[in-house]
């Protein structure tokens, strides 16, 4: 079983170099991401998803102006130590080449290993939520289960007169019978490992500890809940509602970079609204769905949105700012109205923190109903994002558990019912 | 409840005139702005509203947003319209969207391409015979060149038997029901007229983005926005409307058909080769949704219009996942309750008011006959019109997250059976695939080739009648 990181290096760009950063991102795109002599992503075989993005300088909510930043995210099977290993291992010199342009770099000393290894962890910014929708996979396991599908796929196709008459068990046991004799697919002849139980166990301890330490203060909790929803709500009133034109040159600039049939990538960042009580009570959010997120929004959905591979949510700048990055199926467009359409509520509650979105009352009331004002607000704040990788782009998070729901199909002894079921899955 | 302004709504977006079966458009460019204003002046009198029930003749007009340019409306009122509409369907990035690659590819429109003379009006009359019509047509073509306009093409149009597309598909049975209208129909069914006509509430309970204008004439002509104070709403009782000519490959179509249910001995299997057509539409030739008849036509079920997909049909086993109209209108079929997908399916709607072109292969068009017919000869096709308030939210996204994504509905690798383009630069193969799923087995047919090709199309924005009288006078 696979865990999975996220990897967030933030650092800001000295003065007069971003230019030099983004010439640096295009050059990486215009070689191709995948195999560019910089970064050559798909030789880092432990990353899912990686992404470069120049935010631009900024003011945030109380004035102060912000140099710009640079971001470099990965997505990578554990443990972190190896993952860390191979981007220094493989990827060294591209990488001393643009965190070069950053404050704090080791000023005119060669390329160093050990000193790109220090600023990288040096930079590390902690996510304050870290969203998995694809299970407990690695990056060659999610590739290998989509071949296997594609080779039974193609094995039927090419069976289909054969097989047309006959029952389920006889089909299943041809198909394990290709998938035995087929050498690419001699490692399908195990199962993927599944999650240790006790860390399972461990998980599921720890939440009904929480439960209980819930219901035993409830006493305590509920009055000071509703004390704080009252300060919530008073915050809510008194603020000011900004609301945004499109700009459509900006729109255009960032669809027009969304080429990729399958996958696509949200970049963004916003100011939080000035105060205490919004810093905590987004923190005490954030914190919850954090640690929440592996128990609700298993199976592949996050807030019941099906296409999320991978999210997550950084706070920078001492709390002022608020970064938010995902990677997921389709394009922007579908992406923003899944999020108003199925998620609003959720969404509200995670973002109602930051400058210029839809008012809100009690956080989830509101919000995201303004479906104007979501789309406008979502769009004023998404950033280009200068560089994407993504290792395995053909396939959606749908795809990849039905993908390993085939492979599960193919060990142990079924009845005609329970096999006709897993042939439901082709 | 709101009040629908029909006298001000152009009639073609309340009732597809089913009345008048001879119709054609004009498409026509200005090359003199003074003269077109002239001409919508002149005309605008003649154009039929939404309150006429069963006119003899009908006139309707929509105008694209380089129209609107070319007419004098300032930069600050067109920046009101909405990006989509702006930016057309030619872009790089909307090739991309709605997958226009191969043959269908911009380059090789034969309107409103990238090779194309712009087009800025559309003109569309309707009239109860062929007569009528070629009256009406040559009155208003003689009088073009008198008003700066010239005729870029005209599209004519044809009656199938029965009302059934080419392929001899009876079309038109689904549509929403505008919330406004005094018409009755399933809850489900019925869709907030701000889906539709600008100025209304939509499905999100607000008004669609409208264009707006703040002059003095903008001030007499228009009525306030409610959405923006102090403008005034020159989207009001207006809609966009999405025009693009299909061409239909109709032999192509059946000898697909025929060719892959052949019996193994090679002969056909005529009623394999239908039922094969009507999994990839969805609903049988006379119209029976294959949800409620999945193994045969029965003709009782032909209007049948209220029916679940997942609730009944979760593995695809009744109509295929792929399919036409599973698809295009999901209902039900979302990943999500039953109330909740319903009611997301219902922010994607559009109104369809499309017309065929082109002549029959033969009358009644019957796969068994069209089999028999040697070097068919001649274009066919469907001019499809849609209409709605908000072109990215409704027509665009079922193109591109529907109709065009190999990953709709779980699936792996499945594009629309009849209308997926399968030439995107990123494709492995330039055919489509699509799987019938059995209780067994599934059949997948990995060789579908594209049996319709966008030969034009554009934009256009159907104004209010006193919007358009606005425009007129600037
Ligand atoms: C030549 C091209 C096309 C053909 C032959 C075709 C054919 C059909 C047929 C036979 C039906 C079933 C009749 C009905 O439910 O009314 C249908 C329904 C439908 N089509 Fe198409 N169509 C074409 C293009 C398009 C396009 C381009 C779109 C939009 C992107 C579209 C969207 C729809 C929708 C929304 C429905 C209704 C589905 C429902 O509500 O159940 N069609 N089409």
């Amino acid at each position: 079983m696979t865990k999975h990181g996220a990897l967030s290096v933030l650092a800001h760009i000295k003065p007069g170099m971003k230019q030099d950063a983004i010439a640096l991102c295009e050059q990486i795109v215009a070689e191709d991401v995948e195999t560019n002599s910089i970064i050559p992503f798909k030789k880092i075989t432990s990353i899912h998803f990686a992404r470069f993005v120049v935010f631009n300088e900024s003011t945030d909510a109380l004035g102060n102006n912000v140099a710009p930043y640079l971001i470099f995210t990965t997505n990578y099977d554990q443990p972190y130590k190896n993952h860390l290993e191979e981007l220094v291992t493989v990827a060294g010199d591209g990488l001393w080449k643009m965190f070069s342009f950053c404050e704090d770099f080791p000023e005119n000393i060669a390329y160093n290993r050990e000193a790109l290894r220090r600023y990288l962890e040096l930079k590390t910014v902690e996510n304050a939520v870290f969203y998995v929708g694809i299970g407990h996979r690695t990056v060659l396991q999610v590739r290998q289960e989509n071949e296997l599908r594609d080779q039974i796929e193609s094995f039927i196709d090419s069976q289909q007169s054969a097989l047309r008459d006959k029952g389920p068990v006889y089909i299943r046991k041809k198909v394990i019978e290709f998938v035995h004799n087929n050498p690419t697919l001699s490692w399908a002849k195990k199962r993927a490992p599944k999650p240790f139980i006790l860390s399972e166990l461990g998980f599921y301890i720890k939440l009904a500890f929480v439960c209980i330490a819930l219901v035993v203060l409830l006493p305590l909790i509920i009055p000071f809940v509703i004390a704080w929803l009252f300060l919530i709500l008073l915050t809510e009133i008194t603020e000011k509602n900004v609301s945004y034109e499109l700009d459509k040159n900006h729109i255009r600039e960032l669809v027009e970079r969304e080429t990729s049939p399958v996958q696509a990538q949200f970049s963004a960042m916003g100011n939080i609204k000035p105060g205490v009580i919004r810093l905590k009570t987004m923190m005490f959010l954030l914190n919850m769905t954090n640690f929440l997120a592996p128990y609700i929004y298993s199976k592949g959905k996050l807030s019941g949105i099906p296409t999320v591979h991978f999210a997550r949510w950084v706070i920078v700048n001492d709390g002022k700012q608020m970064i938010f990055l995902s990677n997921f199926d389709g394009n922007s467009e579908s992406y923003l109205r899944d999020f108003i359409n199925i998620a609003g509520k959720q969404l509200s509650l995670m973002f109602c923190h930051t400058v210029g979105y839809p008012k809100t009352r009690l956080m989830i009331y509101g919000g995201a109903d303004d479906a104007n004002g979501f789309m406008n607000w979502a769009r004023k704040f998404q950033t280009i994002t200068n560089v994407w990788y993504t290792a395995n782009k053909e396939v959606s998070v749908k795809n990849i558990f039905n993908n390993s729901k085939i492979r599960d199909g193919l060990y142990g002894s079924m009845n005609e019912k329970e096999a006709a079921h897993w042939l439901s899955l082709l | 409840m709101e009040i629908l302004e029909l006298k001000d709504i152009q009639g073609i977006i309340i009732r597809g005139y089913s009345n008048l079966p001879a119709a054609a458009f004009l498409l026509l460019r200005i090359s003199d702005p003074t003269l077109a204003k002239k001409w919508l002046h002149v005309v605008s009198p003649e154009i039929t509203s939404g309150e006429e029930r069963k006119p003899e003749l009908a006139l309707n007009i929509a105008l694209t947003f380089n129209a609107m340019a070319a007419l004098g409306l300032n930069k600050q009122v067109l920046d009101t319209f909405p990006l989509e509409f702006e930016d057309g369907m030619i872009t790089k990035h909307k090739q991309l969207f709605l997958g226009d690659f191969g043959e269908s590819a911009p380059d090789n429109w034969e309107w409103g391409g990238k090779n194309t003379d712009e087009v800025h009006i559309l003109l569309m009359l309707y009239a109860t015979d062929a007569g009528a019509l070629q009256n009406l047509q040559d009155k208003h073509i003689a009088q073009l060149g008198r008003y700066g306009l010239s005729e870029v093409t005209k599209l004519d149009t044809s009656v199938l038997y029965e009302r059934k597309e080419h392929f001899g598909f009876q079309d038109g049975i689904s549509q929403p029901t505008i919330k406004g209208l005094s018409r009755q129909d399933e809850p489900e069914n019925m869709v907030s007229t701000g889906e539709f006509i600008l100025g209304y509430k939509n499905e999100y309970n607000q008004y669609t983005p409208t264009p707006t204008a703040g002059d003095k004439d903008a001030a007499e002509c228009l009525p306030p926005s409610k959405a923006k104070l102090g403008k005034y709403d020159l989207g009001k009782n207006g809609s966009y409307m999405v025009f693009r000519q299909l061409k239909q490959d109709v032999e192509l179509f059946w000898n697909y058909m025929q060719k892959s249910t052949q019996k193994e001995n090679g002969e056909s299997d005529a009623k394999e080769m239908v039922k094969l057509a009507a999994k990839m539409v969805g609903r049988w030739p006379g119209g029976a949704p294959v949800i409620v008849c999945p193994d045969e036509e029965i003709k009782d079920h032909n209007n049948d219009n209220k029916f679940d997909y997942r609730s009944v049909d979760e593995l695809g086993l009744r109509c295929p996942f792929a399919s036409h109209i599973r698809r295009s209108h999901p209902r039900d079929a979302l990943d999500m309750d039953r109330l909740a997908s319903m009611k997301v399916a219902n922010k994607h709607r559009i109104l369809r008011r499309g017309r065929s072109y082109g002549q029959p292969v033969t009358e009644e068009m019957k796969p068994q006959d069209i089999l028999q017919v040697k070097d068919i000869q001649g274009e066919r096709g469907l001019h499809f019109i849609c209409f709605n308030a908000d072109l990215g939210r409704q027509f665009e996204f079922i193109q591109n997250a529907w109709v065009n994504n190999p990953k709709f509905n779980g699936l792996h690798d499945e594009r629309d059976p009849i209308i997926g383009n399968h030439h995107y630069p990123s494709d492995h193969k330039t055919t489509g695939t699509f799987t019938i799923p059995d209780k067994t087995l599934r059949k997948r047919f990995t060789d579908v080739p594209e049996f319709v090709t966008v030969k034009g199309g554009a934009y256009f924005f159907m104004p209010g009648i006193r919007a358009l009288k606005y425009l007129s006078c600037l």
